[in-house]
Formats: structure tokens, C-alpha cells, sequence
């Protein structure tokens, strides 16, 4: 495992995953180190590309793309860039049977759709699995919202109360029903990645087909928790749809992100075709650089410290959640190169009173040039082979705009891109 | 209109406190309190229970008090105190010579402090910094002062005694230079109420001037803001005092699985200036640092301020304060019916509630000795129920909910055996359903803050990013109605956690945040759901 890799890449959440998966679909050899999910381990398993400008909905993300400030993500990288970089993973996700489009459009503009959740808001997202029938969420009159014993994060009861305030579902006829749990007393609470984990086999999902049986033909839409699968399997979704007798959608809940999973099983399946390898539990601990360019990355797996060379290097380490970003009193720090990060020094300056107001931190992180290199105050390349994708990418907020998977999969394959060309010089 | 004899203005300790030793005494009385109860400074401290070594040197009356009531509260309130002992620990940043004065003052005062060797002072409490040159253990106990208010007042609804919270006393009715009655507006309603009387006590606090303002009053009374860090873990068995005078930051209380650091001091003109800054939390980590070597590494859960209602007649104000209370007659100015009792510590609260009350037994010509102290607070609970109530609690937290729940248990008993399960919804604290679920039921109770300080749900690790969640969706489940819709509720709910943790945004905490913003904004929406309902 001594070789030089063409691109070593940090990080195996969407950016990582997909910056990978580009390099490696133009022939590079790409090896990949990680010390967890990533951020698609609490994803719901949609792609949110744009959902809301300085605190407006916008309708269609490409249009609200004009509207955000140009140091974002998908300012910096021109929207012809975005739209390549969604193709090339929809056309990847499409390969592994786990096809991803827009669920609505309007005069044949594609844009948001609205989602249900465990909490009975509804949140704009723009990528959906095919398998998801969308349209019933607008066509349904009668919804039976689903759930199961022990799992406490979904209560039919409050996501009824809640859609009921929507101005599109106040209307709608709710039937409500909590199936036993297959799993009985457990020692401990059951997730729905839990349940989802039956799903996957056939020999263990007949308790859900059983109950949605039951009321087959008595709606027109089943809501329930993510739980038809933890991997991208389309026939667990056909099965249970079967079984209800109407279109099923998942709710978007809260961790752990099943459908996150999902993404990230079909996206492992597209890399197993190429020339890839990932090095798990690997801690990276500094950084080798010479003036210009980076030669290696130092990380610590099993207890052990080894080097890793490559030509490029991704880096898709998170933010604040992911490890990719530190913050300590007054310095906020990008934990692989060790980049400062420009802050105030004064803490309270970072964050707004209001939990959900405009906050410095939310969108604090790496400045990067159109290539995905970061850049020193000139503006100036700092490395001329360093890379970075995802959240440890400033100037956006991810949490507000409803943009991070999108601008996870926009940056990764920008990254991935650039870092394949850079491993050619 | 209500009537009673006397209307009691301020729901913390000194106010329940009193209100149960006049019930106990057979005396009527209503208690108003503008937000839940122990909404001001009796939750915002460290909750320690003194044992009077903090002021031996510098008020020795003070440190008396302390120790006396200290075993006083003890064995009526066993259920709010956790008898940790404290240690005094001299760094060598502190003068040496302090120490012959804090010997002296602990004998004179009745204290029973006992040096330990420095090594078996660190085989207890391992943290400790090994820098530390001399220890002294005194009886410093921690008491959770929320439950401690709480269960004064089951104790005294148990006598007679009424409590109307979230009624803001907006008058003082006079006649003839004497008190007759008190207005009061419902905060949730916005209605008035009146309640005639012959006395009123101001146990207001920090909020003790303007109500003696409103009886034309003008007092010296200067609130005084400390800040306390809340750390994420529990890294102390014991108290741990610097060895030194009285000063900012020097106090670290272990409180169930987590610690708190208090506390700093500066002068404020508002009573609910509860806002603490990033600047004091870093001071308090750099003065925490000699006791312990590791503390900027700690992870912080949160910071809060809390306002010390410091009585200064004679213009001194801070830490040269006295910390001793003050009962004063407005007779004396010509008001008859009012007593006002000013400053204070929450560990002399019931002596501060007796004498009080001896007061107004004398104005109203009454003659009954008080009791407070020989009686437990709330009931000891028996085995038999203990049993009972082992089949639907988890084993480890069972203790801990019984004595949280103190005249509640039964209720809470009674409705989880009615259910087929009894699920935890908070696991950092241990809360179980039936437990939240009897609370939001209590007429009292409007919003998940409120049952936050009933049970302690969010109050752990997760800040609420995983129970408050769970419990709208439960409570909805099970028909309990709040005031706000589950939405509405859960928002304001994390937004009040979030006053306490973006002042210490930077290590682990701030990953738990972002967390929680991924949830609730990222995945879920709740910022911009309102948006939303017109689609």
C-alpha cells in the first residue's frame, strides 16, 4: 500500500464520496480515509440543493442561485457547474438502481418540493429517490401516517396536528396507526435504522406488509418513519408499496439518517468498479508540505501512524459537526492544514441571540478560489494540489438555506474534478 | 375578590420558605410569583449549601448561620441535598497566611474543619491540581435549589398554603398608611386579580426594591450579577473551595453527573440581567485553573447569570456586601403591614423564612412557635411504594425520581401503571413519560420550560436536541395540550437553551449545537416551517 495514489481523498460523507467517485471515474487511483459516515449518517436521504435565500423561500433553486453573495459555494463555481456536477451524480445513483430526480416541476422547470417530517413540518428539498412517488403528497385526500412501538421520535398524533396547519393539508383526512414492534421489549429503544435493517431481508419484513395489508385500499398515501431499508434496494420499497396498496413516503427524521445510508450504499457500489480503496478509522493527524504543494497526509489507524503520498488531495473533513473545522475561544481553525480561519475575536460576535437567526459561525470556514484551492488573504492559491469540498467550505449555511447535500455533491465532484486534471501535471 | 391575611410577594425559597412556616403556623396566605416557581435567583447559583467557611473570616455571624442551618436543611430536605463535604484547598497562588484566620474563624464559628494530608486529599478527588499545598474538609453540602423551593411549596399546600405563579404582584393597595390588599395580573390571561389582606411580605429578591417601590418605598438595594459555568461532566466528589478570601470564581459544585463553577460579581441596575459573557466564562476558567490544572479542556454545557439581591444601606456593594439578611418593618416609615426581608443566602433561607415570619405573627398579634425546622419537607417515601414503582422505572434512576417528585410520586405511580409502557424521554436526566407526562398535566404548567424545571428533561448533554423532540410528540400523543402549538413549543424550548450555550460556542459543546441545528434546521425545518404553511 506504499504507492503514490493520484488522489488521496479525507472524508467520506457526500463530498468525500462524491469527489471520489469523480476522480475515480476518469481513471484515477484514489484511496480514501475516514473516520466515520459523514454527514450521511444523519442525512434523510434527499438532496437539498436550495431551499431558502436570507431567509426566503425560494421556489426554484437554480433561480434562487442568482440571489445568494458571491463568495458562496455555487457563486464561486458557476451554476453550468452545479448543474454538470447533479447530472454526473444522478447519472452514478441512476447506475446503481438508486435513481435520484427532481420531484416536481412546473412549466418544465424542475424545483423545491415540500417533504413531510417525524415533526409534521414540511421542508423543501429538491433530489428524491424515484422510488418516492411525490405527487401523492400533493394529490392524497386520505393519509395514513404510520409509525411503531418503542420508536419515540415519531408520534403519528403530533405529525397530524402539525400538517393539519398547512394551509395544503389542513383538509386531508388522517388515519392514524402505531404497529407493534417486530423487535418486542428491547433493552434498549429501537431507531429506525433498527427497523430498516429487517427490511432488508425478505424473511424479516412480513410484520410491516401484515399491518400495511390491513389497510390496503382504505388511502391514498402511507407516511411513515424511514424505515423501508437501509440500503438502496429498490424492491423493499415496491414490496411495501405492494403491501399498502399506494404510494409510501418516508418522513424525514431525525438521527440515525437511514436514508442517508442508502446514498452512501449506492455510492460505495459505484466505487467498487473503480480504482478505490478506503482506509477506515484513520485519524488524520498533520499534514507534509513543501512550499507549494502538499506531498503527504500523516494519520493514525489501528494505533499505528502512517504516511500517505499522493499526487492531490481532497479534503472533505466536515465543518463544526465533522471534525473539520475547530473551534476554541476566539480562533476557529481548519483541523487538517491547519488554516486559520478568519474570526472575531470575540466569541459573542459569532453567534446571533437568535437560535436561528444569521449566525458568523454557521457560514465560517476555508476560502477557496473557483478550483476548490484554498487561498491566502491576495486571493492567491495556497498549494497548488490541496482541495477542499463540503462543509468545511465557508461561506454558505447549510442548516439555513436547506443547500447541504447540494452543495456537498456541487464541491465534491468540483474538487474531485480539479484534483484528477491537477494529478495529470 | 380573594382574601387572605397575608400575600406573600416572590416565589423562590425565602418566599415558599415562608409561606410554608405561616401555614404551618395556621396563617393564610397566598403567595404571588411572577414567572414558574424559583424563577429567579434560587435557581441561578451554584447550589451549594454553605457550611459558613466561605465567610468565617470576614463575617462570622454569617458562617454561624450557615453551619446551624446547614444541618437544619439537611434532615428536612433530605431529598435536595446531595452530603458531599467540601474541601478548602490553599494554591500556591493564595497567601499562606490566610489559613491561621480561616482556623480560627471555622472554630469560632462552630465549623468542623479537619486538614488531610495533600496525598490523600488527591487520592479523593484526582483532578485536584498536585500544586495544592494545604486541605482543610468542611460539612459543604450541594443542594438542588429548584426542588428545594418545590418542595417547600408541596409542603406548604399541604397546610392551607396557595400559590399562584405567573402573577406579577402590579400594586399595593394602602388605607391610612396601612397595607390592605395586592393587585396582580395573570401573565398567561392578562386578567387582574385583587387580594385583600392585612400583611404583605416582599420576598422578592432581586425584585425586592421595586416592590418596595411600589408601596412608595425607597430601599438600597443593589442586584449583583454573577456568571457560572455548567461543565458536562462530573469531575469532583466534593466541593472544592480556593483557600482564600471570598473572591470570583473560586467555588466548583458537583451536582449529579455534571459541575458548576461560579461565580463572578458585577454591579447591575436590572434584576433579570441574566445574560452572562464570553469574557466572564473565560475569566472564570483562568481562576478556576489553579484548582484544576485541566479545566480549559473540560467541555462547558452552558453559562448563566444569576442577580444577588444585595442589601447595601450604606453604599458598599460587590463582594464587600454583607451576605446576612435584613428583615425591615415599613412600619417604621410609617406603612404599616408590609415587612420587607432583603439579601441573604439561599442556605439561611428557612431561618430567613422564621424570623419573617415571627414578624408578621407579632404584627397580626399572633402567637405560634415555628416548626419548619423539625418537620421534613415532603414525605420519605416507604418501600413498599418504592417497590411498586421499581416495575416502571429504570433501576439507576429511580432514587433520583422519587426524591425529584417528592409529594408526586404517588400521582406519577398511579398514571404510569395505567400505560403499557413507560419509556424514558430523557435519558441524560432519566425522565420517564408518566413522570412528564402527570407534570404537564398540573394546571401550573404551560410549556416545555416549565416542565424542564419540574423534571430536569434537557438538562443533560443534549441540551433538548433529542427529548424536547420526544416529548411534544408524546404529550400530543397522549392529548396533554400546552399553550403553544408542539412546534412553537419545542422552538422556544431550544431557544432558551441556546441563551446558555452560545456564550462557550468552541469545542465539543459547539459540535453538540451544530447537532442540534442540523435537526431542527437542516432536517426538520423548524426555521422555516411558518414559512411554509401557506403552501
Amino acid at each position: 500500500m506504499s504507492r503514490i495514489v493520484d488522489v488521496l481523498v479525507v472524508g467520506s460523507g457526500m463530498a468525500g464520496l462524491v469527489a471520489a467517485l469523480t476522480a475515480a471515474s476518469q481513471g484515477k487511483k484514489v484511496r480514501m480515509l475516514t473516520t466515520g459516515m459523514g454527514s450521511l449518517a444523519i442525512s434523510g436521504g434527499n438532496i437539498d440543493l436550495l431551499g431558502y435565500v436570507d431567509g426566503k423561500y425560494v421556489p426554484d433553486p437554480w433561480a434562487g442561485m442568482a440571489l445568494l453573495p458571491a463568495g458562496h459555494p455555487y457563486r464561486l463555481m458557476g451554476q453550468e457547474n452545479v448543474r454538470a456536477a447533479l447530472n454526473f451524480f444522478q447519472h452514478h445513483m441512476a447506475s446503481q438502481q438508486w435513481g435520484m430526480h427532481p420531484a416536481a416541476s412546473w412549466d418544465g422547470q424542475a424545483r423545491n418540493v415540500h417533504t413531510p417530517t417525524i415533526m409534521g413540518t414540511l421542508k423543501p428539498t429538491y433530489l428524491l429517490p424515484e422510488k418516492v412517488n411525490v405527487d401523492a403528497l400533493t394529490s392524497a385526500r386520505r393519509v395514513l401516517v404510520l409509525s411503531v412501538e418503542g420508536l419515540r421520535d415519531c408520534r403519528p398524533a403530533l405529525v397530524v396536528s402539525q400538517l393539519r396547519r398547512y394551509k395544503a393539508w389542513a383538509d386531508r383526512e388522517f388515519l392514524q396507526m402505531t404497529v407493534p414492534s417486530p423487535l418486542g421489549e428491547a433493552h434498549r429503544s429501537a431507531s429506525a435504522l433498527d427497523l430498516a435493517r429487517l427490511i432488508d431481508r425478505p424473511q424479516s419484513r412480513q410484520w410491516l406488509i401484515e399491518a400495511l395489508a390491513a389497510h390496503a385500499g382504505s388511502c391514498d398515501l402511507v407516511l411513515l418513519p424511514p424505515l423501508c431499508g437501509s440500503k438502496a434496494q429498490p424492491e423493499n420499497w415496491q414490496t411495501i408499496e405492494n403491501a399498502a396498496g399506494c404510494p409510501v413516503v418516508e418522513m424525514l427524521s431525525i438521527p440515525p439518517g437511514v436514508g442517508g445510508l442508502r446514498l452512501r450504499d449506492a455510492l460505495l457500489r459505484a466505487l467498487r468498479d473503480h480504482d478505490f480503496e478506503m482506509v477506515e478509522n484513520a485519524k488524520v493527524l498533520r499534514a507534509e508540505t513543501s512550499d507549494k504543494a502538499c506531498t503527504a497526509l500523516v494519520a493514525e489507524a489501528s494505533g499505528q501512524e502512517r504516511r500517505h503520498e499522493a499526487k492531490t488531495f481532497v479534503l472533505a473533513t466536515g465543518g463544526i459537526l465533522g471534525g473539520g473545522l475547530e473551534l476554541a475561544p476566539g480562533k476557529i481553525r481548519e483541523s487538517v492544514m491547519g488554516l486559520d480561519i478568519a474570526a472575531p475575536a470575540d466569541v459573542e460576535q459569532w453567534a446571533s441571540p437568535d437560535l436561528f437567526g444569521k449566525h458568523f459561525f454557521a457560514s465560517a470556514g476555508v476560502c477557496v478560489d473557483n478550483t476548490m484551492r484554498p487561498v491566502d488573504s491576495q486571493s492567491a492559491a495556497r498549494w497548488s494540489n490541496v482541495f477542499f469540498a463540503g462543509r468545511s467550505l465557508g461561506g454558505y449555511d447549510y442548516a439555513a438555506e436547506k443547500s447541504g447535500h447540494g452543495v456537498a455533491v456541487a464541491t465534491g465532484w468540483q474538487a474531485g474534478r480539479m484534483a484528477a486534471a491537477a494529478s495529470e501535471e | 375578590m380573594l382574601e387572605t391575611t397575608v400575600v406573600i410577594i416572590g416565589g423562590g425559597a425565602t418566599g415558599t420558605g415562608t409561606l410554608r412556616d405561616l401555614s404551618m403556623r395556621g396563617i393564610p396566605a397566598i403567595l404571588l410569583e411572577q414567572g414558574g416557581i424559583a424563577h429567579g435567583t434560587s435557581s441561578r447559583f451554584h447550589g451549594l449549601l454553605h457550611s459558613g467557611a466561605r465567610y468565617v473570616v470576614n463575617d462570622n455571624e454569617s458562617a454561624r448561620e450557615c453551619i446551624e442551618e446547614n444541618m437544619i436543611v439537611r434532615r428536612i430536605g433530605r431529598q435536595c441535598v446531595e452530603q458531599t463535604e467540601g474541601f478548602f484547598a490553599l494554591t500556591p497562588q493564595d497567601d499562606p497566611s490566610y489559613v491561621e484566620k480561616f482556623i480560627d474563624g471555622c472554630r469560632t464559628a462552630g465549623i468542623d474543619a479537619q486538614e488531610i494530608e495533600v496525598a490523600e486529599a488527591l487520592r479523593l478527588e484526582p483532578h485536584l491540581s498536585p500544586e495544592v499545598r494545604r486541605v482543610f474538609r468542611v460539612p459543604d453540602s450541594c443542594v438542588d435549589g429548584f426542588r428545594l423551593v418545590l418542595h417547600n411549596a408541596m409542603s406548604a399546600q399541604r397546610y392551607g398554603g396557595r400559590m399562584f405563579t405567573y402573577h406579577e404582584a402590579t400594586g399595593i393597595t394602602l388605607r391610612n398608611g396601612q397595607v390592605c390588599g395586592v393587585t396582580a395580573v395573570n401573565r398567561h390571561t392578562g386578567e387582574t386579580v385583587e387580594i385583600a389582606c392585612q400583611c404583605v411580605v416582599n420576598a422578592a429578591g432581586s425584585w425586592s426594591g421595586h416592590i418596595a417601590g411600589m408601596a412608595g418605598l425607597d430601599v438600597s438595594l443593589s442586584p449583583d450579577r454573577g456568571t457560572l459555568i455548567v461543565f458536562n461532566h462530573r469531575f469532583t466528589s466534593r466541593v472544592i473551595n480556593r483557600l482564600h478570601p471570598s473572591g470570583d470564581g473560586d467555588i466548583f459544585v458537583p451536582h449529579g453527573s455534571i459541575t458548576i463553577l461560579g461565580t463572578t460579581s458585577a454591579a447591575t441596575d436590572k434584576p433579570d440581567d441574566t445574560t452572562p459573557t464570553t469574557e466572564e466564562v473565560l475569566r472564570l476558567l483562568d481562576i478556576g485553573e489553579p484548582l484544576f490544572p485541566q479545566v480549559h479542556q473540560y467541555r462547558i454545557l452552558r453559562a448563566f447569570a444569576g442577580t444577588r439581591p444585595l442589601y447595601t444601606p450604606g453604599g458598599t456593594s460587590g463582594r464587600k456586601a454583607s451576605r446576612n439578611f435584613h428583615i425591615v418593618d415599613h412600619a417604621d416609615e410609617g406603612l404599616e403591614g408590609m415587612v420587607s426581608i432583603f439579601g441573604g443566602k439561599l442556605t439561611t433561607y428557612r431561618l430567613m423564612a422564621e424570623r419573617v415570619a415571627d414578624r408578621v405573627c407579632a404584627k397580626l398579634g399572633q402567637c405560634v412557635p415555628c416548626k419548619t425546622a423539625d418537620e421534613p419537607l415532603v414525605h420519605d417515601v416507604d418501600e413498599a411504594t418504592l417497590k411498586r414503582a421499581a416495575r416502571f422505572f429504570p433501576m439507576q434512576g429511580l432514587h433520583l425520581m422519587a426524591d425529584r417528585l417528592g409529594d408526586d410520586l404517588p400521582g406519577v405511580l398511579e398514571l404510569a401503571e395505567k400505560q403499557p409502557n413507560n419509556p424514558l424521554l430523557c435519558e441524560c436526566e432519566m425522565v420517564s413519560m408518566a413522570e412528564i407526562e402527570y407534570v404537564a398535566r398540573q394546571p401550573a404548567i404551560f410549556s416545555l420550560t416549565d416542565i424542564r424545571l419540574r423534571t430536569r428533561l434537557g438538562m443533560g448533554t443534549c441540551q433538548g436536541a433529542f427529548c424536547s423532540l420526544r416529548t411534544v410528540g408524546a404529550l400530543t400523543e397522549h392529548g396533554v395540550q400546552l399553550e403553544l402549538t408542539p412546534t412553537d413549543n419545542v422552538r422556544r424550548f431550544l431557544q432558551e437553551r441556546w441563551g446558555g450555550l452560545r456564550f462557550a460556542l468552541w469545542g465539543m459543546q459547539a459540535r453538540e449545537m451544530e447537532l442540534s441545528r442540523a435537526i431542527y434546521a437542516s432536517t426538520l425545518n423548524l426555521d422555516g416551517a411558518e414559512h411554509e404553511q401557506d403552501c
